[in-house]
């Protein structure tokens, strides 16, 4: 039988198919149930005029019950890197609470990709997090394994 | 002119009674509207959730007293996880089951 999630995110997929991807994103790749890539673009003025930024979701068979993993995509050889902002590490790790404590299975991968592009748009100053070289080290592979702590409740 | 009915075949329909609005006048023409969708699942009230395989009373909804409707297995899965905190998933309130209601038929 196929696994909630499948169900699920396949309906999803024809509505993006259907419906197209809201304005600024776009669907890059979701050849199975297991990772989707997006572009991500902020449009109109901001500190990231003009930059596209890839952001990779992996989901398990439990979504959305359980939260997907997401993160910018980070391949530097290919010159991909994650965005400069106060929440996301340089390993393309994002600090937002909706992908943590306050997932809930109602939300979408359309819903987060607009909300992190909303939390590019309003970012006032290109900074990394400021525990982002200690983090970086030690951090999981998967970014659901860490405790972020949200102490901004602006985004 | 006399009809002899030979046969006949009764054809019945049912749905949850989920106090959405489902008057055909009022509604354009999306049956999977947000409205009488499982938001946990996407799939219509009237389908089952993704772990059944037979809609009905095997199946059924869960109402809240915040008004939000599910399949009560996809509810369950959700609360049965700490993230939850217990949390109806809409709105964060905590999840408090409504008791149903049955209307009353009137015979008269």
């Amino acid at each position: 039988m196929a696994s909630i999630s499948a169900k699920r995110l396949a309906k999803e997929l024809k509505e993006i198919q259907t419906e197209g991807c809201p304005v600024g994103v776009n669907l890059l790749r979701a050849d199975d149930f297991q990772t989707w890539l997006f572009s991500i673009e902020v449009m109109g003025e901001s500190l990231y005029k003009g930059e596209v930024q890839t952001l990779q979701f992996r989901f398990d068979s439990n979504y959305p019950i359980s939260s997907p993993a997401v993160q910018f995509l980070v391949r530097e050889n290919e010159g991909i890197r994650a965005p400069i902002h106060p929440h996301v590490y340089s390993n393309g790790h994002i600090c937002a609470s909706i992908l943590g404590t306050e997932w809930s299975p109602v939300l979408s991968v359309v819903a987060v990709c607009v909300t992190l592009q909303s939390m590019l748009a309003s970012c006032k100053k290109k900074e990394r997090p400021v525990d982002n070289d200690r983090y970086v080290l030690h951090a999981p592979e998967n970014p659901k394994k860490t405790q972020f702590h949200y102490d901004d409740d602006t985004v | 002119m006399k009809v002899t009915v030979k046969r006949w075949h009764a054809v019945a329909q049912w749905r949850w009674d989920t106090q959405t609005s489902n008057d055909p006048q009022d509604n354009d023409d999306d049956d999977d509207d947000e409205g009488n969708v499982c938001g946990i699942c996407r799939i219509p009230y009237e389908g089952c959730c993704p772990a059944c395989k037979m809609p009905g009373d095997d199946c059924p909804l869960i109402w809240g007293e915040c008004t939000h409707v599910f399949h009560l297995h996809c509810l369950l899965k959700w609360l049965n996880t700490p993230d939850s905190k217990q949390q109806c998933p809409m709105d964060r309130r905590t999840w408090q089951t409504a008791e149903r209601k049955v209307p009353v038929i009137n015979r008269a």
